[in-house]
């Protein structure tokens, strides 16, 4: 059984305003779900591999780029660095297709931010990731 | 626009559509024990000007991909984890090489790593472990 999801909600904003998250997207923020931030994007031709899937370097992006804006929104806008990121890659996703990431933080020290996100379509999951952000 | 490779390097023939978009990536050495290499530009860069961490994500897996590719003579295989770890920031103009290592090769499953580098100074380590399709 598998839901497909073809639109992003009205109240979809952007956060591709340049540089590779924008060549790489447009990615999107949408509205969170209780402590959940959530983020989605719509998989393009550009976005494929040569089997018709979802290429594993856009979904890495996507949950990079949910994951720090995530971590920045947890600490006042200050700018954070990437120090890891965990991808399990367990679904494929398909042209067309509303991907969301749905993030949490699981920890936050004074310099530190842990996460982790769902990477979903409905109820499709195409993969998990956790990862380490260091304050800048 | 397309990069010249670098002196050495020819470029990869690349066949998923993500990785056309990003690329060229460049190569050279036997199959078995190539190394790759791609030359950051200004697509590449997050809004602070440094590479993003999208594009070395996507980079592993196209270059840990490849070398996947000849460990298993062109048999379909899939990504399933990855994890990666940012070292250094890279900028606009460098060129990031790595040599992908095959740790071990079973009958359904490869695992293989690389260390990322930058003018010989490490920027960027992954490892990976990725399933040969139809094998249980």
């Amino acid at each position: 059984m598998s839901t497909t999801v073809n639109a992003l909600p009205p109240d979809a904003e952007t956060v591709s305003i340049g540089g590779f998250i924008l060549f790489a997207g447009p990615f999107w923020r949408l509205a969170p779900d209780g402590e959940i931030r959530r983020f989605a994007f719509v998989v393009a031709e550009k976005h494929m591999n040569g089997s018709g899937n979802l290429h594993g370097g856009v979904l890495m992006t996507f949950s990079d780029v949910a994951m720090s804006q995530t971590a920045r929104a947890a600490n006042g806008a200050r700018p954070c660095n990437t120090v890891s990121l965990n991808c399990d890659f367990i679904g494929p996703g398909r042209l067309g297709d509303v991907v969301e990431a749905r993030v949490r933080v699981t920890r936050q020290t004074r310099t530190m931010i842990f996460l982790s996100a769902d990477i979903v379509v409905g109820e499709r999951v195409l993969g998990v990731a956790t990862g380490l952000w260091k304050l800048a | 626009m397309t990069p010249v490779p670098p002196p050495g390097f020819t470029s990869t023939h690349l066949i998923d559509p993500f990785e056309l978009h990003v690329g060229p990536i460049f190569e050279q050495g036997v199959k078995g024990a190539r190394r790759f290499a791609f030359i950051v530009d200004a697509r590449h860069i997050n809004m602070r000007g440094i590479l993003h961490g999208g594009m070395l994500m996507t980079f592993a897996d196209a270059a840990l991909g490849q070398a996947a590719w000849d460990a298993c003579d062109h048999a379909r295989c899939v990504t399933l984890t990855m994890q990666s770890q940012f070292i250094a920031p890279a900028k606009v103009g460098d060129l990031v090489e790595v040599a992908p290592v095959l740790t071990r090769r079973t009958r359904s499953l490869m695992f293989l790593r690389g260390d990322f580098t930058v003018v010989g100074e490490p920027i960027y380590t992954v490892s990976s472990v990725w399933k040969l399709l139809g094998l249980d």
